[in-house]
Protein backbone atom coordinates (compact mmCIF):
# COMPACT_ATOMS: atom_id res chain seq x y z
CA UNK A 1 0.00 0.00 0.00
CA UNK A 2 2.89 2.32 -0.18
CA UNK A 3 2.39 3.55 -3.84
CA UNK A 4 0.54 6.54 -3.34
CA UNK A 5 -2.60 7.26 -5.37
CA UNK A 6 -1.47 10.84 -5.97
CA UNK A 7 -4.77 12.75 -7.30
CA UNK A 8 -2.96 13.99 -10.50
CA UNK A 9 -2.46 10.89 -12.11
CA UNK A 10 -6.36 11.28 -13.57
CA UNK A 11 -6.45 14.44 -13.64
CA UNK A 12 -5.57 16.84 -16.81
CA UNK A 13 -5.22 21.00 -16.03
CA UNK A 14 -6.96 21.64 -19.18
CA UNK A 15 -10.01 19.87 -18.41
CA UNK A 16 -10.19 22.26 -15.84
CA UNK A 17 -10.63 25.38 -18.21
CA UNK A 18 -14.16 26.48 -17.31
CA UNK A 19 -13.40 26.26 -13.92
CA UNK A 20 -10.53 28.17 -14.13
CA UNK A 21 -12.08 30.88 -16.65
CA UNK A 22 -15.00 31.46 -13.88
CA UNK A 23 -12.78 31.75 -11.27
CA UNK A 24 -10.73 34.15 -13.20
CA UNK A 25 -13.74 35.82 -13.95
CA UNK A 26 -15.23 36.13 -10.97
CA UNK A 27 -11.63 37.41 -9.09
CA UNK A 28 -11.86 40.51 -12.32
CA UNK A 29 -15.06 41.03 -10.88
CA UNK A 30 -14.26 41.53 -7.36
CA UNK A 31 -10.84 43.71 -8.81
CA UNK A 32 -13.04 46.04 -10.28
CA UNK A 33 -15.62 46.47 -7.84
CA UNK A 34 -12.65 47.53 -5.61
CA UNK A 35 -10.67 49.71 -8.59
CA UNK A 36 -13.73 50.95 -10.98
CA UNK A 37 -16.00 52.46 -8.75
CA UNK A 38 -17.14 54.25 -11.54
CA UNK A 39 -18.29 51.40 -13.54
CA UNK A 40 -21.98 50.85 -12.58
CA UNK A 41 -22.87 48.22 -10.31
CA UNK A 42 -25.68 47.13 -13.15
CA UNK A 43 -23.33 45.37 -15.25
CA UNK A 44 -22.03 43.43 -13.01
CA UNK A 45 -24.28 40.35 -12.72
CA UNK A 46 -24.65 40.95 -16.66
CA UNK A 47 -20.73 40.34 -16.94
CA UNK A 48 -20.80 37.36 -14.92
CA UNK A 49 -23.97 36.26 -16.82
CA UNK A 50 -22.20 36.57 -20.19
CA UNK A 51 -19.23 34.37 -18.59
CA UNK A 52 -21.31 31.47 -17.35
CA UNK A 53 -22.82 31.60 -20.27
CA UNK A 54 -19.87 31.43 -22.26
CA UNK A 55 -18.69 28.16 -20.05
CA UNK A 56 -22.56 26.65 -20.97
CA UNK A 57 -21.28 26.86 -24.33
CA UNK A 58 -17.49 25.30 -23.78
CA UNK A 59 -19.22 22.48 -21.99
CA UNK A 60 -21.78 21.26 -24.40
CA UNK A 61 -19.39 19.92 -26.64
CA UNK A 62 -15.71 19.30 -27.60
CA UNK A 63 -12.81 18.57 -25.45
CA UNK A 64 -14.15 20.34 -21.67
CA UNK A 65 -17.72 18.83 -22.65
CA UNK A 66 -19.56 18.07 -19.02
CA UNK A 67 -23.48 17.53 -19.32
CA UNK A 68 -23.56 18.45 -15.11
CA UNK A 69 -21.23 21.62 -15.59
CA UNK A 70 -23.18 22.41 -18.37
CA UNK A 71 -26.42 22.18 -16.98
CA UNK A 72 -25.08 23.96 -13.81
CA UNK A 73 -23.57 26.77 -15.93
CA UNK A 74 -26.48 27.19 -17.62
CA UNK A 75 -29.11 27.33 -14.36
CA UNK A 76 -26.02 29.88 -12.95
CA UNK A 77 -26.35 31.87 -15.88
CA UNK A 78 -30.21 32.60 -14.81
CA UNK A 79 -29.81 33.29 -11.56
CA UNK A 80 -27.20 35.83 -12.73
CA UNK A 81 -29.65 37.22 -15.17
CA UNK A 82 -32.06 36.55 -11.41
CA UNK A 83 -29.54 39.46 -9.59
CA UNK A 84 -29.69 41.98 -12.45
CA UNK A 85 -33.39 41.79 -12.28
CA UNK A 86 -34.50 42.12 -9.03
CA UNK A 87 -31.57 44.75 -8.91
CA UNK A 88 -33.34 47.26 -6.67
CA UNK A 89 -34.37 45.10 -3.84
CA UNK A 90 -30.34 44.80 -4.08
CA UNK A 91 -29.52 48.24 -3.40
CA UNK A 92 -31.49 48.68 -1.16
CA UNK A 93 -31.08 45.25 1.20
CA UNK A 94 -27.15 46.14 1.24
CA UNK A 95 -26.54 49.74 1.60
CA UNK A 96 -29.54 51.48 2.38
CA UNK A 97 -31.37 54.15 0.22
CA UNK A 98 -30.88 52.67 -3.19
CA UNK A 99 -27.49 53.33 -3.43
CA UNK A 100 -25.53 50.21 -5.65
CA UNK A 101 -22.17 50.01 -3.24
CA UNK A 102 -21.51 46.35 -2.39
CA UNK A 103 -23.75 44.94 -4.41
CA UNK A 104 -20.89 43.82 -6.71
CA UNK A 105 -20.16 40.87 -4.75
CA UNK A 106 -23.04 39.17 -5.29
CA UNK A 107 -22.10 38.64 -8.64
CA UNK A 108 -18.86 37.38 -8.06
CA UNK A 109 -19.66 34.98 -5.06
CA UNK A 110 -22.31 33.36 -7.14
CA UNK A 111 -19.49 32.88 -10.05
CA UNK A 112 -16.81 31.11 -7.43
CA UNK A 113 -19.87 28.97 -6.03
CA UNK A 114 -20.66 27.80 -9.87
CA UNK A 115 -16.76 27.26 -10.80
CA UNK A 116 -16.92 25.14 -7.28
CA UNK A 117 -19.95 23.19 -9.01
CA UNK A 118 -18.20 22.62 -12.19
CA UNK A 119 -14.79 21.39 -10.64
CA UNK A 120 -17.24 18.79 -8.12
CA UNK A 121 -18.80 17.40 -11.38
CA UNK A 122 -15.12 16.47 -12.38
CA UNK A 123 -14.08 14.72 -8.99
CA UNK A 124 -12.82 11.50 -9.72
CA UNK A 125 -11.49 11.49 -5.73
CA UNK A 126 -12.77 12.59 -2.62
CA UNK A 127 -10.03 15.58 -2.15
CA UNK A 128 -11.59 16.96 -5.01
CA UNK A 129 -14.87 16.34 -4.34
CA UNK A 130 -14.33 17.83 -0.72
CA UNK A 131 -12.89 20.91 -1.82
CA UNK A 132 -15.27 21.70 -4.74
CA UNK A 133 -17.65 21.04 -2.78
CA UNK A 134 -16.05 23.34 0.07
CA UNK A 135 -15.60 25.85 -2.16
CA UNK A 136 -19.57 26.28 -2.80
CA UNK A 137 -20.45 25.95 0.64
CA UNK A 138 -18.39 29.02 1.86
CA UNK A 139 -20.11 31.29 -1.32
CA UNK A 140 -23.29 30.19 -0.15
CA UNK A 141 -22.81 31.30 3.39
CA UNK A 142 -22.07 34.34 2.34
CA UNK A 143 -24.43 34.32 -0.55
CA UNK A 144 -26.74 33.58 2.35
CA UNK A 145 -26.24 36.35 4.85
CA UNK A 146 -25.71 38.73 2.29
CA UNK A 147 -28.94 41.00 2.99
CA UNK A 148 -27.11 41.94 6.57
CA UNK A 149 -29.51 44.55 7.77
CA UNK A 150 -32.01 42.47 7.00
CA UNK A 151 -33.04 39.77 10.49
CA UNK A 152 -34.21 36.91 7.67
CA UNK A 153 -31.23 36.92 5.63
CA UNK A 154 -29.04 36.82 8.44
CA UNK A 155 -31.00 34.27 10.03
CA UNK A 156 -30.75 32.34 7.07
CA UNK A 157 -26.87 32.50 6.37
CA UNK A 158 -26.29 31.20 10.37
CA UNK A 159 -28.72 28.93 10.20
CA UNK A 160 -27.34 27.71 6.95
CA UNK A 161 -23.34 28.18 8.21
CA UNK A 162 -24.43 25.70 11.44
CA UNK A 163 -25.67 22.74 9.86
CA UNK A 164 -23.29 23.22 6.87
CA UNK A 165 -20.48 23.14 8.82
CA UNK A 166 -21.89 20.10 10.48
CA UNK A 167 -22.32 18.26 7.15
CA UNK A 168 -18.68 19.36 6.52
CA UNK A 169 -17.45 17.66 9.43
CA UNK A 170 -19.15 14.77 8.71
CA UNK A 171 -18.24 14.69 5.13
CA UNK A 172 -14.30 14.83 6.35
CA UNK A 173 -14.88 11.74 8.98
CA UNK A 174 -16.62 9.81 6.00
CA UNK A 175 -13.41 10.62 3.88
CA UNK A 176 -11.16 9.63 6.71
CA UNK A 177 -12.59 6.33 7.06
CA UNK A 178 -12.60 5.49 3.44
CA UNK A 179 -8.89 6.30 3.26
CA UNK A 180 -8.72 3.93 6.63
CA UNK A 181 -10.58 1.07 4.92
CA UNK A 182 -9.40 1.10 0.75
CA UNK A 183 -6.07 2.91 1.71
CA UNK A 184 -6.79 5.94 -1.27
CA UNK A 185 -9.15 8.51 -2.11
CA UNK A 186 -9.29 7.73 -5.60
CA UNK A 187 -13.59 6.80 -6.55
CA UNK A 188 -12.79 3.68 -8.37
CA UNK A 189 -14.25 -0.15 -7.93
CA UNK A 190 -11.39 -1.94 -7.62
CA UNK A 191 -10.04 -0.77 -4.03
CA UNK A 192 -13.88 -0.21 -2.74
CA UNK A 193 -14.24 -4.06 -3.97
CA UNK A 194 -11.27 -5.23 -1.42
CA UNK A 195 -12.54 -3.15 1.01
CA UNK A 196 -16.43 -4.65 0.99
CA UNK A 197 -14.98 -8.49 0.85
CA UNK A 198 -12.74 -8.13 4.11
CA UNK A 199 -14.82 -8.65 7.08
CA UNK A 200 -13.15 -6.71 9.42
CA UNK A 201 -12.63 -3.79 6.85
CA UNK A 202 -16.49 -3.72 5.68
CA UNK A 203 -17.92 -2.22 8.79
CA UNK A 204 -15.33 0.85 8.22
CA UNK A 205 -15.82 0.80 5.08
CA UNK A 206 -19.80 0.69 5.54
CA UNK A 207 -19.51 3.63 8.34
CA UNK A 208 -17.44 5.35 6.12
CA UNK A 209 -19.94 5.00 3.37
CA UNK A 210 -22.61 6.63 5.45
CA UNK A 211 -20.82 9.25 6.84
CA UNK A 212 -20.56 10.49 2.67
CA UNK A 213 -23.51 9.79 2.19
CA UNK A 214 -24.90 11.71 4.97
CA UNK A 215 -22.31 14.95 4.19
CA UNK A 216 -23.61 14.90 0.57
CA UNK A 217 -27.38 14.55 1.94
CA UNK A 218 -26.98 18.50 2.92
CA UNK A 219 -25.94 20.03 -0.14
CA UNK A 220 -28.63 17.62 -1.72
CA UNK A 221 -31.82 18.40 0.63
CA UNK A 222 -32.82 15.04 1.43
CA UNK A 223 -33.98 13.98 4.98
CA UNK A 224 -32.01 13.64 7.46
CA UNK A 225 -30.39 16.69 6.15
CA UNK A 226 -33.42 18.89 5.16
CA UNK A 227 -34.30 20.64 7.97
CA UNK A 228 -32.37 24.43 6.93
CA UNK A 229 -34.12 24.37 3.63
CA UNK A 230 -37.37 25.88 3.97
CA UNK A 231 -35.67 28.19 6.35
CA UNK A 232 -32.76 29.52 4.41
CA UNK A 233 -35.48 29.53 0.80
CA UNK A 234 -37.79 31.83 2.62
CA UNK A 235 -34.67 34.13 3.97
CA UNK A 236 -31.93 34.42 1.60
CA UNK A 237 -32.58 36.77 -1.18
CA UNK A 238 -34.19 35.31 -4.17
CA UNK A 239 -31.46 34.85 -6.65
CA UNK A 240 -29.65 33.27 -4.07
CA UNK A 241 -33.07 31.14 -2.88
CA UNK A 242 -33.26 30.15 -6.59
CA UNK A 243 -29.15 29.50 -6.76
CA UNK A 244 -29.59 27.05 -3.84
CA UNK A 245 -32.57 25.55 -4.47
CA UNK A 246 -31.25 24.53 -8.04
CA UNK A 247 -27.36 24.97 -8.56
CA UNK A 248 -26.63 23.61 -5.24
CA UNK A 249 -29.19 21.28 -5.58
CA UNK A 250 -27.40 19.92 -8.60
CA UNK A 251 -23.89 20.29 -7.00
CA UNK A 252 -25.27 17.76 -4.38
CA UNK A 253 -26.43 14.97 -6.43
CA UNK A 254 -23.67 15.29 -8.94
CA UNK A 255 -21.38 13.97 -5.99
CA UNK A 256 -23.90 11.18 -4.80
CA UNK A 257 -23.57 10.26 -8.39
CA UNK A 258 -20.01 9.84 -8.18
CA UNK A 259 -20.24 8.13 -4.77
CA UNK A 260 -22.88 5.95 -6.17
CA UNK A 261 -21.75 4.66 -9.51
CA UNK A 262 -18.77 2.53 -8.35
CA UNK A 263 -21.22 1.14 -6.14
CA UNK A 264 -23.17 0.53 -9.29
CA UNK A 265 -20.67 -0.95 -10.65
CA UNK A 266 -20.02 -3.22 -8.17
CA UNK A 267 -23.43 -4.46 -7.89
CA UNK A 268 -23.09 -7.26 -10.25
CA UNK A 269 -20.75 -9.07 -8.45
CA UNK A 270 -21.42 -7.97 -4.90
CA UNK A 271 -25.04 -7.11 -4.87
CA UNK A 272 -25.40 -8.94 -1.29
CA UNK A 273 -23.33 -7.28 0.20
CA UNK A 274 -24.53 -3.90 -0.73
CA UNK A 275 -28.20 -4.37 0.47
CA UNK A 276 -27.52 -2.08 3.58
CA UNK A 277 -26.67 1.03 1.53
CA UNK A 278 -29.49 0.25 -0.87
CA UNK A 279 -31.78 0.01 2.47
CA UNK A 280 -30.91 2.65 3.75
CA UNK A 281 -30.86 5.01 0.70
CA UNK A 282 -34.59 3.55 0.19
CA UNK A 283 -35.26 4.61 3.52
CA UNK A 284 -33.92 7.80 2.80
CA UNK A 285 -36.32 8.57 -0.78
CA UNK A 286 -39.34 7.37 1.79
CA UNK A 287 -38.49 9.98 4.07
CA UNK A 288 -37.45 12.40 1.98
CA UNK A 289 -40.37 12.26 -0.44
CA UNK A 290 -43.06 12.33 2.90
CA UNK A 291 -41.32 15.47 4.60
CA UNK A 292 -41.21 17.24 0.88
CA UNK A 293 -44.43 16.64 -0.42
CA UNK A 294 -46.23 16.41 3.16
CA UNK A 295 -44.40 19.61 4.23
CA UNK A 296 -45.58 21.84 0.97
CA UNK A 297 -49.12 21.10 1.64
CA UNK A 298 -49.80 23.80 4.85
CA UNK A 299 -47.53 26.32 3.59
CA UNK A 300 -47.86 29.79 2.60
CA UNK A 301 -45.18 31.26 1.90
CA UNK A 302 -44.33 31.01 -2.25
CA UNK A 303 -40.43 30.31 -1.27
CA UNK A 304 -41.05 28.17 1.92
CA UNK A 305 -43.43 26.12 -0.66
CA UNK A 306 -40.90 25.85 -3.06
CA UNK A 307 -38.21 24.81 -0.75
CA UNK A 308 -40.28 22.06 0.54
CA UNK A 309 -40.94 21.14 -3.30
CA UNK A 310 -36.94 20.94 -3.65
CA UNK A 311 -36.84 18.11 -0.80
CA UNK A 312 -39.77 16.33 -2.67
CA UNK A 313 -38.35 16.75 -5.75
CA UNK A 314 -35.02 15.39 -4.42
CA UNK A 315 -37.23 12.20 -2.81
CA UNK A 316 -37.68 11.84 -6.50
CA UNK A 317 -34.47 12.16 -7.77
CA UNK A 318 -32.58 9.47 -4.46
CA UNK A 319 -35.31 6.78 -6.10
CA UNK A 320 -32.98 6.66 -8.92
CA UNK A 321 -29.99 5.30 -6.66
CA UNK A 322 -31.94 3.07 -4.76
CA UNK A 323 -31.57 0.19 -6.98
CA UNK A 324 -27.44 1.53 -7.51
CA UNK A 325 -28.20 0.95 -10.93
CA UNK A 326 -25.41 2.32 -13.55
CA UNK A 327 -28.34 4.62 -15.41
CA UNK A 328 -28.98 6.65 -12.43
CA UNK A 329 -26.55 9.07 -13.80
CA UNK A 330 -28.05 9.92 -16.85
CA UNK A 331 -31.81 10.08 -15.08
CA UNK A 332 -30.49 12.33 -12.44
CA UNK A 333 -29.56 14.55 -14.96
CA UNK A 334 -32.55 14.75 -17.21
CA UNK A 335 -34.60 15.25 -13.77
CA UNK A 336 -32.01 17.88 -12.38
CA UNK A 337 -33.19 19.41 -15.95
CA UNK A 338 -36.78 19.45 -15.88
CA UNK A 339 -36.77 20.54 -11.86
CA UNK A 340 -34.61 23.63 -12.87
CA UNK A 341 -36.58 24.73 -15.89
CA UNK A 342 -39.59 24.59 -14.17
CA UNK A 343 -38.13 25.69 -10.35
CA UNK A 344 -36.37 29.15 -12.25
CA UNK A 345 -38.46 30.68 -13.79
CA UNK A 346 -40.80 30.62 -11.00
CA UNK A 347 -37.91 32.23 -8.82
CA UNK A 348 -38.29 35.23 -11.54
CA UNK A 349 -41.91 35.52 -11.21
CA UNK A 350 -41.70 35.60 -7.10
CA UNK A 351 -38.82 38.42 -7.47
CA UNK A 352 -41.40 40.32 -9.60
CA UNK A 353 -44.01 40.29 -7.23
CA UNK A 354 -41.89 41.27 -4.40
CA UNK A 355 -41.14 43.96 -5.72
CA UNK A 356 -44.29 45.34 -6.99
CA UNK A 357 -47.17 43.98 -4.33
CA UNK A 358 -44.60 43.54 -1.74
CA UNK A 359 -45.13 40.32 0.10
CA UNK A 360 -43.36 37.03 -1.16
CA UNK A 361 -47.45 34.96 0.26
CA UNK A 362 -49.12 32.89 -2.58
CA UNK A 363 -51.75 35.29 -2.06
CA UNK A 364 -49.46 37.77 -4.02
CA UNK A 365 -50.69 35.62 -6.89
CA UNK A 366 -54.05 36.67 -6.76
CA UNK A 367 -56.12 37.47 -10.11
CA UNK A 368 -52.62 37.25 -12.07
CA UNK A 369 -54.75 35.06 -14.67
CA UNK A 370 -57.28 38.36 -15.33
CA UNK A 371 -54.28 41.06 -14.75
CA UNK A 372 -51.55 39.14 -16.66
CA UNK A 373 -52.73 36.58 -18.82
CA UNK A 374 -49.64 35.43 -20.59
CA UNK A 375 -46.83 35.36 -17.32
CA UNK A 376 -49.66 33.66 -15.85
CA UNK A 377 -50.40 31.14 -18.63
CA UNK A 378 -46.39 30.77 -18.69
CA UNK A 379 -45.96 30.46 -14.71
CA UNK A 380 -48.56 27.57 -14.93
CA UNK A 381 -46.56 25.43 -17.57
CA UNK A 382 -43.92 25.78 -14.98
CA UNK A 383 -46.07 24.63 -11.93
CA UNK A 384 -47.39 21.84 -14.08
CA UNK A 385 -44.50 20.03 -15.35
CA UNK A 386 -43.20 20.51 -10.90
CA UNK A 387 -46.52 18.94 -10.82
CA UNK A 388 -46.20 16.27 -13.54
CA UNK A 389 -48.87 17.08 -15.72
CA UNK A 390 -48.32 14.94 -19.26
CA UNK A 391 -46.44 16.53 -22.10
CA UNK A 392 -44.30 18.63 -19.97
CA UNK A 393 -40.96 17.78 -19.19
CA UNK A 394 -41.76 17.18 -15.29
CA UNK A 395 -43.94 14.56 -16.57
CA UNK A 396 -41.27 12.37 -17.90
CA UNK A 397 -38.93 12.82 -15.35
CA UNK A 398 -41.50 11.52 -12.45
CA UNK A 399 -42.24 9.16 -14.88
CA UNK A 400 -38.55 7.74 -14.91
CA UNK A 401 -38.72 7.89 -11.26
CA UNK A 402 -41.62 6.06 -11.14
CA UNK A 403 -40.16 3.03 -13.49
CA UNK A 404 -36.95 3.17 -11.07
CA UNK A 405 -38.93 2.45 -8.43
CA UNK A 406 -41.08 -0.31 -10.18
CA UNK A 407 -37.35 -1.87 -11.62
CA UNK A 408 -36.20 -1.34 -8.08
CA UNK A 409 -38.98 -3.57 -6.92
CA UNK A 410 -38.81 -6.41 -9.10
CA UNK A 411 -35.12 -7.21 -8.69
CA UNK A 412 -35.87 -7.41 -4.83
CA UNK A 413 -34.33 -4.09 -4.03
CA UNK A 414 -34.98 -3.74 0.33
CA UNK A 415 -37.85 -1.42 1.48
CA UNK A 416 -38.91 -0.65 -2.79
CA UNK A 417 -42.42 -1.87 -2.19
CA UNK A 418 -43.06 0.45 0.14
CA UNK A 419 -41.13 3.19 -1.73
CA UNK A 420 -43.35 2.48 -5.08
CA UNK A 421 -46.34 2.97 -2.90
CA UNK A 422 -44.88 6.57 -1.54
CA UNK A 423 -43.81 7.84 -4.61
CA UNK A 424 -47.78 7.50 -6.19
CA UNK A 425 -48.60 8.98 -3.20
CA UNK A 426 -46.64 11.93 -3.31
CA UNK A 427 -46.90 12.22 -7.20
CA UNK A 428 -50.44 13.05 -6.04
CA UNK A 429 -49.83 14.98 -3.53
CA UNK A 430 -47.77 17.30 -5.76
CA UNK A 431 -51.23 18.18 -7.50
CA UNK A 432 -52.69 19.43 -4.85
CA UNK A 433 -50.11 22.56 -3.49
CA UNK A 434 -48.91 22.98 -6.98
CA UNK A 435 -52.20 23.59 -7.95
CA UNK A 436 -52.49 26.43 -4.94
CA UNK A 437 -50.89 28.08 -6.61
CA UNK A 438 -52.90 28.29 -9.84
CA UNK A 439 -55.82 28.41 -8.00
CA UNK A 440 -54.61 31.70 -6.73
CA UNK A 441 -54.25 33.17 -10.15
CA UNK A 442 -57.29 31.57 -11.96
CA UNK A 443 -60.35 31.18 -9.43
CA UNK A 444 -59.20 34.22 -7.19
CA UNK A 445 -60.21 37.64 -8.06
CA UNK A 446 -58.10 40.53 -8.18
CA UNK A 447 -58.73 42.96 -5.39
CA UNK A 448 -58.66 46.78 -6.24
CA UNK A 449 -54.96 47.17 -4.99
CA UNK A 450 -54.09 44.11 -6.91
CA UNK A 451 -52.83 46.27 -10.41
CA UNK A 452 -51.35 45.00 -13.08
CA UNK A 453 -47.65 43.82 -12.59
CA UNK A 454 -45.26 45.15 -14.55
CA UNK A 455 -42.82 42.30 -15.97
CA UNK A 456 -39.59 43.60 -17.14
CA UNK A 457 -38.78 41.92 -20.73
CA UNK A 458 -35.95 39.77 -19.14
CA UNK A 459 -38.17 37.93 -16.71
CA UNK A 460 -40.86 37.53 -19.17
CA UNK A 461 -38.22 36.27 -21.68
CA UNK A 462 -36.41 33.86 -19.32
CA UNK A 463 -39.99 32.40 -18.62
CA UNK A 464 -41.02 32.23 -22.04
CA UNK A 465 -38.09 30.30 -22.76
CA UNK A 466 -37.83 28.11 -19.98
CA UNK A 467 -41.83 27.16 -20.70
CA UNK A 468 -41.03 26.44 -24.25
CA UNK A 469 -37.74 24.48 -23.02
CA UNK A 470 -40.48 22.67 -20.47
CA UNK A 471 -42.94 21.49 -23.36
CA UNK A 472 -40.48 20.70 -25.75
CA UNK A 473 -39.06 18.19 -23.44
CA UNK A 474 -41.67 17.03 -22.59
CA UNK A 475 -42.60 16.03 -26.44
CA UNK A 476 -39.42 15.49 -27.65
CA UNK A 477 -37.31 14.14 -24.70
CA UNK A 478 -34.75 12.34 -27.28
CA UNK A 479 -33.26 15.71 -27.96
CA UNK A 480 -31.71 15.12 -24.65
CA UNK B 1 4.46 2.58 19.36
CA UNK B 2 0.76 3.91 19.53
CA UNK B 3 -1.28 1.53 18.22
CA UNK B 4 -3.96 2.63 15.67
CA UNK B 5 -7.10 1.89 17.67
CA UNK B 6 -5.77 4.99 20.47
CA UNK B 7 -5.66 7.37 17.37
CA UNK B 8 -8.96 6.22 16.55
CA UNK B 9 -10.90 6.06 20.03
CA UNK B 10 -9.60 9.83 20.28
CA UNK B 11 -10.86 11.00 17.28
CA UNK B 12 -14.16 8.95 17.73
CA UNK B 13 -14.24 10.89 21.10
CA UNK B 14 -13.78 14.11 19.94
CA UNK B 15 -15.89 14.25 16.92
CA UNK B 16 -18.99 12.71 19.75
CA UNK B 17 -18.58 15.65 21.80
CA UNK B 18 -18.12 18.39 18.80
CA UNK B 19 -21.46 16.88 17.07
CA UNK B 20 -22.94 16.63 20.42
CA UNK B 21 -22.31 19.93 21.40
CA UNK B 22 -23.06 21.42 17.91
CA UNK B 23 -26.75 20.07 18.70
CA UNK B 24 -26.85 20.60 22.58
CA UNK B 25 -25.30 23.84 22.94
CA UNK B 26 -27.44 27.86 22.46
CA UNK B 27 -24.38 29.71 22.05
CA UNK B 28 -23.77 29.81 18.24
CA UNK B 29 -20.14 30.89 19.46
CA UNK B 30 -19.86 27.47 21.36
CA UNK B 31 -21.53 25.92 18.64
CA UNK B 32 -18.90 27.02 16.23
CA UNK B 33 -16.08 25.82 18.28
CA UNK B 34 -17.88 22.50 18.29
CA UNK B 35 -18.14 22.18 14.68
CA UNK B 36 -13.83 22.87 14.74
CA UNK B 37 -14.00 20.33 17.08
CA UNK B 38 -15.88 17.85 14.27
CA UNK B 39 -13.14 19.08 11.87
CA UNK B 40 -10.19 18.21 14.26
CA UNK B 41 -11.45 15.00 14.87
CA UNK B 42 -11.52 13.75 11.26
CA UNK B 43 -7.76 15.24 11.32
CA UNK B 44 -6.61 13.08 13.92
CA UNK B 45 -8.20 9.89 12.28
CA UNK B 46 -6.29 10.61 9.10
CA UNK B 47 -3.23 11.40 10.33
CA UNK B 48 -3.55 8.10 11.93
CA UNK B 49 -4.82 6.14 9.41
CA UNK B 50 -2.28 7.72 7.13
CA UNK B 51 0.66 6.10 9.33
CA UNK B 52 -0.99 2.84 9.64
CA UNK B 53 -1.52 2.35 6.01
CA UNK B 54 2.45 3.56 5.30
CA UNK B 55 4.81 1.09 5.21
CA UNK B 56 8.15 0.84 7.10
CA UNK B 57 7.84 3.72 9.00
CA UNK B 58 6.79 6.12 5.65
CA UNK B 59 3.22 6.92 5.70
CA UNK B 60 0.80 7.63 3.01
CA UNK B 61 0.90 11.18 2.88
CA UNK B 62 -2.46 11.41 0.70
CA UNK B 63 -4.21 11.99 3.88
CA UNK B 64 -2.10 14.32 5.37
CA UNK B 65 -2.54 16.26 2.48
CA UNK B 66 -6.39 16.31 2.77
CA UNK B 67 -5.35 17.29 6.55
CA UNK B 68 -3.83 20.73 5.25
CA UNK B 69 -6.42 21.32 2.79
CA UNK B 70 -9.27 20.80 6.12
CA UNK B 71 -6.86 23.16 8.01
CA UNK B 72 -7.32 25.81 5.15
CA UNK B 73 -11.15 25.26 4.67
CA UNK B 74 -11.25 25.75 8.38
CA UNK B 75 -9.87 28.54 8.77
CA UNK B 76 -12.17 30.04 5.75
CA UNK B 77 -15.02 29.08 7.68
CA UNK B 78 -14.08 30.45 11.02
CA UNK B 79 -13.70 33.93 8.43
CA UNK B 80 -17.04 33.64 7.15
CA UNK B 81 -19.13 32.38 9.66
CA UNK B 82 -17.41 34.89 12.66
CA UNK B 83 -18.29 37.54 9.71
CA UNK B 84 -21.95 36.02 10.28
CA UNK B 85 -21.96 35.67 13.90
CA UNK B 86 -20.63 39.68 14.15
CA UNK B 87 -23.92 40.13 11.30
CA UNK B 88 -26.47 38.33 13.67
CA UNK B 89 -25.33 40.56 17.00
CA UNK B 90 -25.77 44.06 15.40
CA UNK B 91 -29.12 42.53 14.14
CA UNK B 92 -30.50 41.34 17.40
CA UNK B 93 -27.85 42.20 20.04
CA UNK B 94 -27.32 38.66 20.60
CA UNK B 95 -25.41 35.43 19.78
CA UNK B 96 -27.95 32.55 21.08
CA UNK B 97 -29.54 30.30 18.69
CA UNK B 98 -32.89 30.01 20.49
CA UNK B 99 -33.02 34.14 19.17
CA UNK B 100 -33.36 32.82 15.63
CA UNK B 101 -37.18 32.48 15.23
CA UNK B 102 -37.76 34.76 12.40
CA UNK B 103 -38.12 32.09 10.06
CA UNK B 104 -40.46 29.45 10.72
CA UNK B 105 -43.85 27.67 9.38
Amino acid sequence: MSTSYLISASYTWGQFTPTFFLVGLALLLLLADALLPRLSKQAFPLIAAIGCFLATCGMMAGPWKNLYGMVAAGAATLCLLLVFDYRTVVYASVAGGGREEGSGELSALMLLATAGVVALTQARDLVMLFVSMETITLASYTLAGYFRRNRGSVEAGVKYLVLGAVSTGILVMGAAWFFGTTGTFALTMRFEQTALANPYLSIGFMLSLALLFVGIFFKAGVVPMHTWIPDVYQGAPTPVSAFLAVVSKLAGFAALALLALPLAEMHSTSAGMLKPVMFALGTMAIATLLVGNLGAIPQQNIKRLLGYSSIGQAGFILVFFVGLRSSLGSDTLFYLLAYGLATLPLFFVVGQLRMQRGSEDISVFRGLGRTNPRIAFLTAVCLASLAGVPLTAGFLAKLASFRSALVSTMSDVPASSVLIIVVVICATAGFYYYFKVLRAMYWEEPTEDDLKVNFSGLSTGVLALCALGILVLGVYPMLF
Amino acid sequence: MTPLSHYLIFSGVLFSLGLAGAIIRRNILVVFMCLELMLTAANVALVGFSRAQGLEGVPVYDAQLLVLFIMAIAAAEVAVGLALIVAMFRARRGVESSSLTSLKD
